[in-house]
C-alpha cells in the first residue's frame, strides 16, 4: 500500500497539469455539491418550518367522500366534503403515541359580495379555533393591524396578499375594526389614490360548497390584518375564521345548531353526498330557505354552543412526534381510522397541499438531478483525463507489469493517484462548501417570492449543512471517484508488457 | 540441468488478412548458469523469441518449459508470477519507473514479492553497490546516463535472485565503451550469482562476450557456433 500511494503521489506531482485539471474538476464538483446538498437541505427544513410546522401538520385528515387528496389548494368551486365524525377521530388521534398535536379545521371557499360589484371574489376560509391553532402553528404570522381575537371570541383574519387581493378587486383596503390607514401598508396603487380610498372594516362572505350554497350571507367583522413568516402569496389565499362563523358561513352546523332542534331540510342536506345535485333538487322537502334578506352579522358574544368539537368540519391537521417513520405512522393512523369506522383517510401533507408539495417536491428534485448532473460531468471528465493519462504511460505500465507487477498492483496505484486527488482537492472543495454554506445566511439574501422562499427554504436564503450532509458530500466523492477511476483503471490493467515494447 | 527448453516454438502474428510467421519451430535448450547471446538481423524472431521465453509473449504452438514448468497453458496470474519470482528483464530503452529513484526501482521487484522494506532495502542496497551506483541512489533515472540506468536496470533483474535474465538488445543505446562495461558487468554477475544470462544483439563486437551463440535467421535457428 505504501508503495502504491508514494508511486502515485510521486506521479502526481509529475504530471502537474493534468493533476491540477482533475484537482479543479473535484473542486468545484465538491464544492457546488457541498452547497447544493445545503441547498436541498436547508429547503427540506424550511419546508418542514414553513409548510409542515407553520401551516398543515405532517398528515392530513380528510373524508372518504372527498375524491381528491389535494384540499387546499385545489380548483376554484371545488368544495372540500365534511367531516361529521370528529369526535372519534379525536378519540382515535388521542390514542396514537406517534402523533403530537393534531387541529380539526374547516376549510372550503367563500364568495366575497360587494353591493357595489356585479362580479363576486372569492377567498379561502380557513375556520379554526384561535387557542388551539396558536398552539399547532405558533408564531406562523404575525397580526400587523389590529389584534389577535380573545380566546373564544369570533374573529375573521385578512391576509396582506388577501387584502390587496381585495382591494384589486373591489378598490376596497379593508381595515381591522377600530383601524386606521397604515400607508406604509398600502398598496402602490393605493397610495397613489389615497384621497378616493374606500374603506371598510367588515366583509361580507358566503360560503360555497359543490352541492350546497348556503342562503346566509354573513358579515365578517374584520379583527386583524396579518402576514405569514413565509409564502404569504400562498398561505395569503386564507383568511382564518373561528370555526363557528365557518359553519354558519358554509351552512354547515354549528355547535350552537346540534344543541338546539336541527331543522328537517338541513339535516337531509348535511346526509347529502355532496355531488348529488339531482337527489339535492329532486323534492319538495329539501328547499332551503329564502336567501333575499340582509347579511346576516355573525355573532360576537362568546361561542354559545357546548363545544365546537360537536360541529363539522372538513379536515385534520396533525403533526408527528420527531423521529417517527412517516409511511409507518400514516398506515397505522389509517387502519386506526378504518377500524374505527370515522369515514375518513389520512393522506400525506404533500398530496393535501395539491400544488405547492408537488413544486417543492420538484424544486428538491431538480435540486438533486442539477447535483447528479455536476456528478456526471465530473466523472465523464475525470474518465477523459485519466484514461489518456493511462494511454501516454502504456510504456511505464507494461514495465511494471513485465517485471512481476499484477493487474491489482496497476488497478491500485490508479485508484490511488484517483483517491489522493479527491482526498485533497475534493476536500478542499468539502471545506470551502461548508464555508460558503456557513457564509451564505449571513448575507441574508432575501425573497418576496413565493416559489423562491420554497428554494430559500424561508424568506431569505438559508442552506444548511449537518454532519450527515457533510458525510453524504464525502460519500458522493468518494462514489465520484471510484466510479471516475474505473474505466481508466481497466484500460491501465489491460496494458500488456508487450503493448510497451510494441511502443518501444 | 536445463533451464529452459523449447520445443516446436511456433509464434505468428496476424497481420490484416495475412499471417506472419516470426518463429517457425524452434528447438532450444539453455543449462543453468549459462551465457548465451542470440543474434540475428533485424526481423530474424530474436526479440519474439525472448518475449516467448520471458512469458512476455504467447506461443502460437509448440512448447516452452522454464525451470522444468510448462508455461504455455498459465492464465495471468500464472504468468506474472513467473516473470516476478524466477525471470528478470533488462530492455533496450533502459525502462525504469520515473518516479522512483535508483535504489527504489531496484528494490521496486522485492516490494512486488511482499518483502518487508528493511530486507528489499539491504538487497537493493547491495546490488546498488555491485553495479557501480552507490553514490547515485538517491538519483532519478533522469538524472542518470544511459550506461547507469541501463546498470540500474540489470540490479533491478538480478535482485529476485531470478533463475533467468533476459536482455534484449541491452546495449543498443550505448555507446561502444559504455555497452562493453555493460556487458562486462553482466557477465561479472553471471559467474558472481551464477543467473542464467540470455541477451539478444546484432552487433557482432559483443559476441566475444557470450559463452554460447544462437543465431536466429528467419524464425529458425540456423546454427550454433562455438563462442570463445
Amino acid at each position: 500500500m505504501k508503495l502504491i500511494l508514494t508511486i502515485a503521489w510521486r506521479n502526481i506531482l509529475r504530471h502537474k497539469g493534468k493533476s491540477l485539471v482533475i484537482g479543479v474538476i473535484l473542486f468545484t464538483g465538491a464544492f457546488l455539491m457541498t452547497v447544493g446538498n445545503g441547498v436541498i437541505s436547508g429547503m427540506a427544513a424550511g419546508i418542514e418550518k414553513n409548510i409542515i410546522n407553520g401551516f398543515m401538520g405532517d398528515i392530513v385528515l380528510i373524508s372518504d367522500a372527498q375524491k381528491s387528496d389535494n384540499i387546499l389548494l385545489n380548483m376554484m368551486g371545488s368544495s372540500i366534503e365534511p367531516i361529521t365524525t370528529y369526535k372519534k377521530i379525536k378519540e382515535i388521534l388521542d390514542a396514537q403515541p406517534y402523533v403530537r398535536r393534531f387541529l380539526p379545521v374547516g376549510k372550503n371557499l367563500a364568495m366575497l359580495l360587494d353591493e357595489n360589484s356585479a362580479t363576486p371574489g372569492y377567498a379561502y376560509l380557513l375556520g379554526v379555533d384561535f387557542e388551539q391553532y396558536r398552539k399547532m402553528f405558533p408564531d406562523n404570522f404575525k397580526v400587523i393591524e389590529g389584534g389577535y381575537p380573545a380566546p373564544g371570541r369570533r374573529a375573521l383574519l385578512v391576509p396582506t396578499f388577501a387584502r390587496d387581493e381585495f382591494y384589486n378587486f373591489y378598490n376596497i383596503w379593508f381595515l381591522p375594526e377600530g383601524g386606521t390607514v397604515i400607508k406604509a401598508n398600502l398598496k402602490k396603487e393605493a397610495l397613489a389614490d389615497i384621497k378616493s380610498l374606500v374603506v371598510s372594516t367588515s366583509v361580507i362572505m358566503m360560503g360555497m360548497t359543490s352541492g350546497i350554497n348556503t342562503s346566509t350571507d354573513i358579515r365578517f367583522p374584520v379583527r386583524g390584518i396579518i402576514k405569514y413568516g413565509a409564502l404569504n402569496q400562498i398561505f395569503g389565499h386564507f383568511c382564518l375564521v373561528d370555526i363557528e362563523s365557518y359553519r354558519e358561513c358554509l351552512g354547515y352546523f354549528t355547535a350552537a345548531d346540534m344543541a338546539a332542534q336541527v331543522p328537517k331540510e338541513e339535516k337531509k342536506l348535511l346526509e347529502l353526498d355532496g355531488s348529488s345535485l339531482d337527489a339535492m333538487f329532486g323534492g319538495t322537502d329539501m328547499m332551503v330557505s329564502d336567501s333575499s334578506k340582509a347579511p346576516r352579522t355573525i355573532r360576537t358574544d362568546k361561542t354559545a354552543a357546548k363545544t365546537a368539537e360537536d360541529g363539522v368540519y372538513n379536515a385534520v391537521f396533525i403533526k408527528l412526534n420527531y423521529g417517527v417513520a412517516y409511511k409507518d405512522a400514516l398506515a397505522r393512523l389509517n387502519r386506526a381510522l378504518s377500524d374505527g369506522k370515522t369515514k375518513t383517510r389520512a393522506v400525506p401533507w404533500n398530496k393535501a397541499s395539491g400544488p405547492m408539495g408537488g413544486m417543492a417536491l420538484i424544486i428538491k428534485s431538480a435540486l438533486f438531478l442539477f447535483v447528479m448532473l455536476l456528478f456526471c460531468v465530473a466523472v465523464i471528465i475525470i474518465v477523459n483525463t485519466l484514461t489518456m493519462s493511462a494511454l501516454e504511460r502504456a510504456s511505464e505500465l507494461g514495465m511494471m507489469r513485465a517485471i512481476g507487477a499484477h493487474k491489482t498492483f496497476i488497478a491500485g496505484m490508479f485508484l490511488g493517484e484517483t483517491a489522493i486527488l479527491s482526498a485533497v482537492f475534493g476536500g478542499g472543495g468539502i471545506i470551502a462548501g461548508i464555508a460558503a454554506v456557513r457564509f451564505i445566511p449571513l448575507l441574508r439574501i432575501t425573497t418576496a417570492n413565493d416559489m423562491l422562499q420554497l428554494l430559500y427554504g424561508g424568506s431569505f436564503f438559508n442552506p444548511l449543512l449537518s454532519l450527515s450532509d457533510i458525510g453524504l458530500t464525502a460519500l458522493q466523492l468518494a462514489v465520484v471517484t471510484i466510479i471516475a477511476a474505473l474505466y481508466p483503471m481497466r484500460v491501465a490493467v489491460q496494458i500488456t508488457p508487450l503493448d510497451a515494447i510494441s511502443r518501444d | 540441468m536445463n533451464i529452459i527448453e523449447i520445443k516446436e516454438l511456433k509464434k505468428d502474428y496476424p497481420l490484416g488478412n495475412t499471417i506472419v510467421p516470426a518463429l517457425r519451430g524452434v528447438d532450444l535448450a539453455v543449462a543453468e548458469g549459462d551465457f548465451i547471446s542470440i543474434i540475428g538481423p533485424s526481423g530474424s524472431g530474436k526479440t519474439t523469441l525472448l518475449n516467448v521465453i520471458g512469458c512476455i509473449d504467447f506461443a502460437t504452438s509448440g512448447s516452452v518449459k522454464v525451470g522444468g514448468r510448462e508455461i504455455t497453458a498459465l492464465d495471468d496470474r500464472q504468468i506474472t508470477a513467473i516473470r516476478l519470482n524466477k525471470i528478470g528483464f533488462i530492455f533496450q530503452t533502459f525502462n525504469l519507473i520515473p518516479v522512483l529513484n535508483v535504489i527504489e526501482n531496484i528494490e521496486f521487484p522485492l516490494l512486488l514479492m511482499k518483502k518487508s522494506a528493511a530486507e528489499a532495502r539491504k538487497r537493493a542496497e547491495k546490488l546498488v553497490e555491485e553495479v557501480g551506483l552507490k553514490e547515485f541512489t538517491a538519483h532519478r533515472p533522469a538524472e542518470l546516463s544511459g550506461g547507469q540506468r541501463q546498470r540500474v536496470a540489470i540490479a533491478r533483474a538480478l535482485v529476485t535472485n531470478p533463475d533467468i535474465v533476459l536482455a534484449d538488445e541491452p546495449t543498443a543505446n550505448l555507446d561502444s565503451v559504455t555497452g562493453a562495461s555493460i556487458l562486462e558487468l553482466m557477465r561479472r554477475m553471471n559467474e558472481l550469482e551464477k543467473t542464467t544470462f540470455i541477451f539478444s544483439t546484432h552487433d557482432a563486437n559483443v559476441l566475444k562476450y557470450a559463452r554460447r551463440i544462437v543465431k536466429i535467421k528467419d524464425g529458425g535457428i540456423e546454427r550454433e557456433p562455438v563462442a570463445a
